[in-house]
Parts: structure tokens; sequence; C-alpha cells
């Protein structure tokens, strides 16, 4: 089990640098600089911002520079953004992003996992027809069109929630409309996996050994029931802490997705990458742990 | 999981925001949304995307503008209707004769927001920064009328040869005679030294300056060995028979020997035989292109210039390969010979480099022509005292003037920049001179500012803040005004679908033309667009009334600068458009459909006498012969910027036969294809105006290098203008560039099709505050009304009313200002 943990942290390594350099491949090939704009500047001006962020030094010097930057976890400062750094707007933008995240995660679990298990011990009861058709719904109405919705009935009409900005109030919205794909994504695995639990030999055993139906579903069934949701779960988690570009810009979140989309707009290549390289390494953690989980959820499941 | 193309993400959007509006609109309300005021003094206000920087000299863009407008003061700043400089630090101005120079005679009790009091010594620093090489300023440009600005921004040197620095006079073909200019002002020795002829610059690189030195014969001549360089030509001269480098034999063996008999004490005659062999020497050949130059051991320096130059040497024969290819897929020899025409020679004779090479090889021997570079005390403009301030201009540039509203000429802390560098902007540390101060900011949310009580004016700034929010979306944006969570929104910021709906609320949509222009440019350097008769067929093709009214808001363009916006310029073009008129004998009503440049009929014959005949199929038109292969119209990727390309698109297959391929690019890819010329056919091209006078769009096409995106370049019409920019009767000088404007329209290098604009919306209670051409702000004019009788209506009329606060403000600021 340490080796294992061991492995695959080691592993994390390498993979985060390929990653980082097939990014500043990409927005090296991409057309265009960040200070590029419809008004030109002139050849003198372009020299001088040349000179001035080391564009003027051959590639494999910049790249060697902006590799010992970020092995030393440090992305230097942004382009656009005269006199920020990399790490600052890292700090400052990623709560943003994972306070949204984390309650529409809680809230999507909630959601999802009790209207699955319901739904699954309800079989073909109007209960059961009930929340998942909901889910259907969760799963085809996509976000740009959820939010914009939710904002006009509760803000338009009624007045009740501000439409758009951060604020603790202005938080619901934009937490409904992130949580209802995935509440409805973990509530058909929940049903699914727990329906096919239920029929397995060792239920039967259990039930046939007299235990009562409350102990065989929380001790025996719910553990293996929910295998399939959490490797859903593991990277969702990364997912929404990474911050939704959608649902950021419709609610106008100061959060790290939408950064990022513009980071790559302005060309803006020290930003990118900071955030590409933050968000690689948290997902590729975050796939670990739920990779460690399954021992817990599941005995058959062994680490070699 | 989610792959849904963007395409139909947006038509989603679409389709959910017209079901909004459908929704919304519905209700009896006079207002668009909430109708009650903040119970604050606080401007709440969506200024679009993130600014970049807090630091007013660097950033050039428009939502950033706004802010600064509330941290910062210039000299002058804009009026609220017509952007017209009005007194700002400034109380009053005096403009000299030629309108190159001004003297600024400032108020003695500006502050910054720290206590300190602001002088004409904070403007001279303020300036010398914005042009500092190492700033990077990305707005730079527009100052570089300032005497010496673009030669200091470029890292540029002054010449120094015995003593006195070379003037551009010196070299120049035709010496300009000195003039003697009237006093203007107090005669400093810094005054004497700006308006001496105006001196040599240099670039800094070497091979650049190689390149300057070889083009002109004076110059050359004033870079010539002289005995006076030679330092010590006795050692030059033993180490040359001596040295077994390549050079050194090369040198011994060019150069005759009896300039190189002197042995010891050499006399002036055996320096002068030696330097005028050198100077033979230097001439002769590069030394840069022989095969014993790779086995040097070079200085540094000398080293960066020998290989710049094999570089460029590739460069060009890489580019001339290209051309040889091209020239074997033609067969035309006219085109042959065009082609042929366009390649470039190998940089061959090198008398500077060469001279370069010696004074790295034989640092002892001979001393370099003595370059100086240009500091920031070099520049035109000059505290004469506490409370005077004078800039000097390159040039005579009657525009100057309202060109200080900029951003770049606003003033700011010397005291806090230098202890704090790059981190002068934080919160924590910032120091500013405007009405208002910054109070909390925070990136991509929002940034506050309330008001300054050391700012000069504080009297009169009406709002106790302003809450600028960093909202891009539209929709967003709309809904944000709608709740009443913002009182006003930034420029362009009503989506198509919604304008109908939205334009129906008159007491707060302000739809009033905007100080910018769309266009498409043409190629002019590659065929077919390279013939101003097809372009002007290509123009003729397009309905602009058509378009306007398919885009709902914009007004038709029929010229380079917009009308509407300069009311004098306007009727200079329409006095000069009677004289040409009458001068060609056109009778008014061709004129007319000559103007409008809407005639699908003319367009058609022009077509068919360039050898694309357009036959008539069953009421459609067809031109099978025109290589639409060979263009494509390139925009890049918006959906308005789609629309309207399909509109043109269709307009040009019904009115011409021909269907003009459609292309889009991603924004920075398309401006880099843009700005090397790499499209063919047309662009999509859109400028905002960076100052109140028509030159800011003229000269979008003027000189070699420029932004009119269509690789245009003329002589005559930049001699045009040169003229116009130097008459002194602003009413004449219009009359000019009107003659200009129709030249250029002649010339047509690109297809003027729409004025953009404004396109927003502000509650009716937020006063003071208008739809100017600009969009930009002077703050503190704006107020709130807190009694619903004196709330804006009808606001399509609000730029011809007056608003008796506003207006008593404005004629006490402009009270000091005598007899302009």
């Amino acid at each position: 089990m340490l080796s294992f943990i061991i492995r695959r942290l080691l592993l994390i390594v390498p993979m985060a640098l390929i990653v980082i350099t097939l990014t500043w491949g990409l927005i090296r090939i991409a057309p265009g600089n960040f200070y590029s704009a419809e008004k030109r500047l002139p050849a003198a001006v372009e020299e001088n911002i040349r000179k001035k962020y080391g564009l003027d030094k051959p590639w494999y010097q910049q790249y060697g520079m902006m590799m010992w930057n970020i092995v030393r976890l440090d992305f230097g400062d942004s382009l656009k953004y005269e006199g920020q750094s990399v790490n600052e707007i890292l700090r400052r933008h990623f709560p943003y992003s994972a306070t949204i995240g984390l309650l529409a995660y809680g809230l999507a679990l909630i959601v999802g996992l009790s209207a699955g298990i319901i739904a699954s011990l309800k079989q073909n009861s109007i209960f059961d027809y009930a929340s998942m058709s909901f889910a259907m719904l969760g799963l085809s109405v996509p976000s740009f069109v959820l939010g914009p919705i939710l904002a006009m009935i509760f803000s338009l009409w009624l007045f009740w929630l501000p439409p758009a900005r951060w604020s603790l109030t202005g938080l619901v919205l934009p937490v409904i409309t992130l949580a209802a794909l995935y509440a409805a994504y973990i509530a058909r695995l929940t049903r699914a996996g727990m329906l096919e639990v239920m029929r397995s030999d060792y239920i039967r055993t259990a039930r046939a050994k007299g235990l009562d139906e409350k102990t065989v579903l929380l001790r025996h069934a719910i553990r293996g029931g929910l295998i399939p949701v959490v490797s859903f779960t593991g990277p969702a988690l990364a997912a929404l802490l990474a911050g939704t570009i959608v649902v950021e810009k419709i609610f106008a979140i100061p959060g790290l997705g939408n950064i990022f989309i513009q980071s790559v707009f302005n060309r803006d290549e020290p930003l990118t990458l900071g955030i590409v390289a933050f968000l690689s390494i948290m997902i590729m953690l975050f796939n670990l742990v739920v990779d460690i989980s399954y021992g817990f959820l599941d005995p058959r499941i062994r680490y070699e | 999981m989610k792959l849904i193309s963007l395409r139909s993400a947006r038509i989603a959007v679409y389709l959910v925001s017209l079901f909004l509006v459908g929704c919304s609109v519905s209700g009896e309300s006079k207002y668009f949304g909430s109708s009650k005021p903040h119970g604050d003094n606080v401007l709440r206000y969506i200024s679009g995307s993130e600014p970049a920087t807090l630091d007013p000299h660097v950033s050039g863009g428009q939502p950033e503008a706004r802010i600064y407008a509330s941290l910062y003061e210039g000299l002058v700043e804009v009026h609220p209707k017509t952007l017209q400089p009005i007194p700002a630090l400034a109380k009053s101005w005096e403009v000299s004769p030629k309108v190159d120079e001004f003297i600024f005679h400032l108020r003695n009790n500006g502050k910054f927001s720290d206590g300190t009091p602001i002088t004409a010594r904070d403007f001279e620093y303020s300036f010398r920064r914005a042009f500092d090489p190492e700033l990077t300023s990305q707005t730079v440009q527009l100052g570089y009328f300032v005497k010496y600005a673009e030669a200091y921004n470029g890292n540029q040197l002054f010449v120094e040869r015995d003593g006195k620095f070379v003037t551009e006079n010196d070299v120049a073909d035709e010496a300009v005679p000195a003039e003697t200019r009237p006093p203007f002002g107090p005669e400093t020795e810094f005054h004497k030294y700006i308006q001496s002829p105006t001196r040599l610059t240099l670039p800094e690189a070497p091979l650049k300056r190689a390149q300057a030195i070889e083009g002109n014969p004076k110059l050359k001549a004033i870079f010539a060995v002289r005995p006076s360089d030679l330092k010590d030509a006795l050692s030059f001269i033993r180490k040359i028979r001596t040295a077994t480098d390549p050079l050194s034999k090369n040198l011994a063996a060019t150069i005759p020997p009896d300039a190189l008999s002197c042995l010891e004490n050499c006399s002036d005659a055996a320096k002068q035989s030696l330097a005028e062999a050198l100077n033979k020497a230097l001439d002769s050949g590069s030394f840069f292109a022989q095969d014993w130059f790779a086995s040097l051991s070079l200085p540094k320096d000398a080293k960066a210039l020998g290989d710049a130059i094999v570089a460029e040497n590739k460069k060009r024969a890489d580019a001339n390969n290209a051309i040889d290819l091209e020239i074997a897929k033609l067969s035309d020899p006219a085109k042959i010979a065009e082609q042929e025409k366009s390649k470039k020679k190998p940089l061959g004779k090198f008398f500077y480099a060469n001279r370069f090479l010696l004074e790295q090889m034989f640092p002892d021997e001979l001393s370099p022509v003595s370059l100086v570079p240009i500091e920031p005390k070099d520049l035109g403009v000059e505290a004469i005292d506490d409370n005077t301030f004078r800039i000097t201009l390159r040039q005579s540039a009657p525009f100057f003037l309202g060109l200080l509203t900029h951003q770049l000429f606003r003033v700011v802390p010397q005291q806090a920049i230098e202890k704090y560098g790059k981190h002068w902007t934080r919160p924590e540390n910032i120091v500013t001179s405007g009405p208002f101060k910054l109070k909390e900011y925070h990136p991509y949310d929002r940034l506050v500012v309330e008001r300054d009580p050391n700012y000069w004016d504080a009297a009169n700034v009406h709002l106790d803040g302003i809450a600028f929010f960093a909202v891009e979306e539209q929709a967003t944006t709309l809904n944000l005004y709608k709740s009443g969570a913002v009182d006003a929104i930034q420029n362009h910021a009503v989506p198509a679908p919604w304008i109908e709906k939205i334009a129906a609320y008159n007491d707060e949509y302000l739809n009033f033309p905007e100080s910018a222009t769309a266009y498409y440019s043409f190629n002019v350097r590659k065929p077919p667009f390279d013939n101003p008769k097809l372009r002007r067929a290509f123009s003729l093709g397009i309905d602009r009334v058509a378009l306007a009214k398919f885009r709902k808001i914009t007004k038709p363009l029929y010229s380079i600068t917009p009308s509407g916006i300069f009311p004098e310029y306007d009727k200079a073009m329409a006095k000069v458009g009677e004289e040409i008129r009458k001068e060609r004998g056109i009778p008014t009503e061709d004129w007319d459909k000559y103007r409008r440049q809407f005639d699908p009929a003319a367009a058609r014959k022009i077509l068919g006498e360039l050898g694309f005949p357009v036959q008539e199929n069953g009421g459609n038109f067809e031109c099978p012969s025109f290589p639409t292969d060979r263009i494509a119209l390139t925009f890049n990727t918006t959906e308005s910027n789609r629309q309207i390309a399909e509109f043109i698109q269709a307009q040009w297959r019904q009115n011409l036969g021909i269907t003009v391929p459609l292309k889009n690019q991603e924004f920075k890819t398309f401006l880099a294809d843009r700005n090397a010329m790499r499209y063919d056919g047309l662009a999509q091209s859109l400028w905002s105006g960076d100052y109140m006078d028509p030159y800011t769009f003229l000269s979008l096409q003027y000189g070699e290098v420029n932004d009119g995106g269509a690789g245009f370049h003329d002589p005559r019409f930049d001699k045009m203008l040169d003229d116009a920019n130097y008459e002194l009767d602003p009413q004449k000088r219009f009359e000019m560039m009107a003659r200009a404007e129709y030249y250029l329209l002649e010339q047509l290098p690109s297809i003027p099709l729409t004025i953009n604009a404004t396109n927003w919306l502000k509650k009716p209670w937020i006063k003071g505050f208008y739809p100017n051409p600009g969009t930009l702000f002077p703050w503190k004019f704006v107020y709130i009304e807190r009694d619903p009788a004196k709330w804006d209506t009808d606001v399509e009329g609000i730029m011809d009313r007056d608003d008796p606060q506003v207006v008593e403000q404005l004629k006490q600021l402009e009270s000091t200002v005598g007899g302009q």
C-alpha cells in the first residue's frame, strides 16, 4: 500500500512536467503575443518588451528558465497584469472557485446519493420515476441554460437573490447551477450501483444470515454500491474545485476558471502555465485519493 | 463529458436571452428593471474587462482609461460632452504660433492623495517616465510628438563629432534654413538647447545603425575615419604589421605601404594618409563576408553584429528563394519583373560595420565616433518653475492639446514609484492625483474609489465614490443592470438580439455615434486588389444603409473619418466636396451617388472593364471569371463579425455575382496575420479614435508602416497630411485634410462600412454622465439626482440639452482660461 502511494506520487512529477511542456509548446505555436492588439506597437517598443521579458532569448533558454521557475514553484509575474505574480493570482482566486466547487460538491452528493439510494430501494415507484426524470433533466440541461433561467426567476422576477457577483446570497444560484449536473449523475450512478449490489450473492448471504435490512444496507450494500460513484466523484471534485468557466462567467465569479480562459486569450504565458501546473497536479492527487479509497470500500481490491 | 460545440452553445445563449427579454419586457414599467436608486452617494458602473494595471502610463485600454480618469488627472481633462480639452491641473495655457510649443500654468493647490503638492516638476517626471524604454508602455507612441520622445523611447543615440552634436540638417539632402523664432516664454538654458536645430539620432543596434549610415552619403562622411580618431597611429601600424590574425593581415595587404610607413612619432600628414587609406579599405567590401571572418576571435559586440548580418542575409536569401519559387509558377513577363523587383540584395558593402569591427578590435588605437545615449533630461519637457510647464514638440501638431487628456499624460507620484518600484500600484502603496482615490480593489470583481479630500477641486466632486465592476458577459451585465445592482454599464454592452426591446426604454438607452469605425481593408500589395478600380467596384457593391439597418445600432460610413463626431471637419468635407464636384463638373445627383458609394450597376461596369464580365441570368448576376479562389474575407471570430461578413458576402453575391469565401480566426492569430499582410483579399478592421481630431483616422494610412491593415503607402497622401498639419489656421487645415481624405477615397485602401454606436444604458437618476463619442468620463461632473421629477427623460436629446449644474461647473473651470 505504502509503496503504491509512493510510486504514484513519484509518477506525478514526470507527468506534470510533460503536461507543462506540452502546454508551453502549444502556447508558443499560437500566433500573436500578450502585447498584440488592434493598435500596433512601434518596432522599438516591441523590442523593449521582448528584452524586458526575455523573449529575445533562444527558445531553449526560455524553456529552461520557465522549467527552473516551475521546479522552484515560482511561476513568475503575469505578463498581462503588470506587477502581479502568478502565485498571488492563484492564491487569491483559487478560494473563490474552491468555495463554490466544494459547496456544489456537497450539495450534489447529498441530493444525488439520497435520491439514488431511495430510488433504488423503491424501484419502479413514483419516487423512482420522478427522481430519475429530474436527473435526466439535470443531465441534459447545460449550465449555460440553467444559470440564466435561475437568474431570471430568482433575481429578475422574484428579486430574492442577486443575479451575479460574489456575495453570500450570490453563492446560491451558481452553486445550484453547478450542482445540478453532478447531482443528476450521482443519483443515476448510485441507483444503478445499488440495484446491482442488492441482487448480488453476498447481500443474499447477509440476508440469509438473518441480518436486519438496515445493517445489510448500511454495512454491506452501500460500500459496494458506491464504487462507481466514487470513481466519478473523485475527478468531479477536482473539476469542481478548478473552477468552471461557464458558471463563473454567467455569475461573474472571480474564480480560477474564468481567469484561466482569459489568460489563454491574453497569451499570458506564465499565468496559463501556472494554472495548468496547479490544476494538473491537483487532479492527479485526487485520482490517487480515489484509487486509495477503493481499497476501503471494496475488500476485493488489492494494491500491488 | 460535455462536448457541446461553441456554436450551438452560442445559439442556445441567444435563444435563452431572447426568451428572457420576451418574458421581461411584458411589464408595464417605464424603466428597464429596478427604478430605485441606492441609498448611498456611490455610482455603480460596469466597466468591462479586468484592468491590466492601475499604472496609467502602461496600459492603453479603454476600460482602464475610464478607471484612470477617476484616479489620475493631467494638465487637461475632457469636456463631458465634446471631449475637447478643459482645464484640469493646468488652469490655463499658451500655444506657440507654430503650434509646436505649449506653456501650461499650473494651479498652486494641486495635491496627490498623500497630500504632496503637485508641481511642474511632477509633470516633468511623469512625461519622462512615460517614455522610459524600460517601462514598456503600450500606448507610448501617442506621445512621440514630444521632441526626442520617440528617439529616447527607442533607445536611439545622438552623434557627437568634434565636440558638437550632428544635426539632422547636417545630413539632409537639402538643409532647412534656420529660422528666427519669436520668443515663447522665458528663455532658459534648456529652451536654447531644445530649440537648437534637431539633433540626428541613430538606432542603438549596430546593424540598424550601419544600414542607416550606408544609405546616406553625408552621414557616411561623418563616420569616416579622421586623423583625430587615430589615438595611437603608431601602435596601430605596428599591430597590423606584426599580428597574424587574418584581419590585420588583410589590412596590411590592402593599405598601401606608404600609408603604413611611419615608424615613430607619426606626423599629422602620416596620420592623414593612414586615415584616407583606412577609409578606402573600409569601403572596399564587407569584412564580415570574408572567408577568414569566422576565424577571428571577436569581442562580444562585434560578434553580435556579425551574427546579425549573417542572420539578415540568410533571411533575405530565404525570401528571395520563396520569390523564385513564385516566379517559376508565373508566365506573364510583367508579373515576373514585378516579383524580381521585390527581391532584396544581400547586405553588401558595409562601411560602418567594418569601422565598428575595427573599433572593437583596436580599442586602444582607434577611438569610436562618440554616440551619446538620449537621456530623460533631453526630452522636450521643462518645468520652468513650480507652476509653469513647457512642452516642445518635434513638429506642429494642432491636435496635441486634445491628446494631453490621454492617460499617458496624467501625473503620477514620483515619491511612491521610487519607493515601491513595480508594486507602487498595490492598494497599500498607491498614491493618486485624481478626484478619487482607491478604496478597495478585488481583482476580477470590483474596484472601489472614494472622493479624495486632497483633490484641489474636491468641493465640486459630487459622488462619494464609484464602484467599477469587472464584468464582460453581456447577459450578466444586463441582468445586473436590470436588478438594480448597477447604475450604468459600459459601451457596446447590449447584445444585438436585445436591442430592439431595450431601445424602447428611451429614458435609459444611449445610442450615439462613437469615434470609431468598422471597415474592411484590402491587401493592396497582392493582386487582384492592387488595382484601385477593382477596390472601388467592391465598395460600390455594398448597400451600407441596409447594413446599418441590419446591425440596428450603427450608422453607415461613407468615408475614412466618421461623420457626426467632428462637426467642423464635417463642414470642411462638405465644402471641399462641393469644390471637387465643380472642378470635375459632376452633376449633384451623380456626386451624391459617388459619395454614398452604392451603385451596383456602376460596379458591374467596372468589373466588366477589368476583364471580369458580369452576366445576368434570370435576375441573378454571375461573374464566373473572377478569381474567388485567390481572395477571402478574413475576420476574427465573434458572432457579430460573422453576421456582418455574411451580410456583405450576400450583398456582393447579389449585386456583383461574386461569392467571396469567408475565413474566421481567433483574435490574436488574426492580428498577427493581418499585421504581417498574410491575408488574401480583405480583412476586417476596427479603429477607435485616440484623440478628438480627424487625424487620428486619416493617419491610419499614413507612412510606410501604419495601422490601416491594407499595406497601403502613398507618398502623395502623406505629403497632403503633412502640409495640412503645418497649416496653422484650423479651418484651412481641416479643408486640406478633407482634400487628402477625398484623395484617399479614390485610392480606397479600405471599404468604409459603419460608424460604431455607444450602445449602453444608464439609470435616469445618474446625471452629468453623457454618451460622448469616446465613452470617456470626467467623473467629477457625474451626480445622483434624488428627485424623480428631475431625472433624465428621453435621452435621445441628452447631448443637446444643458444641465444647469454641469454648465455652471464647466463655466467655473473654464473661467481661468484667458482669451483662448
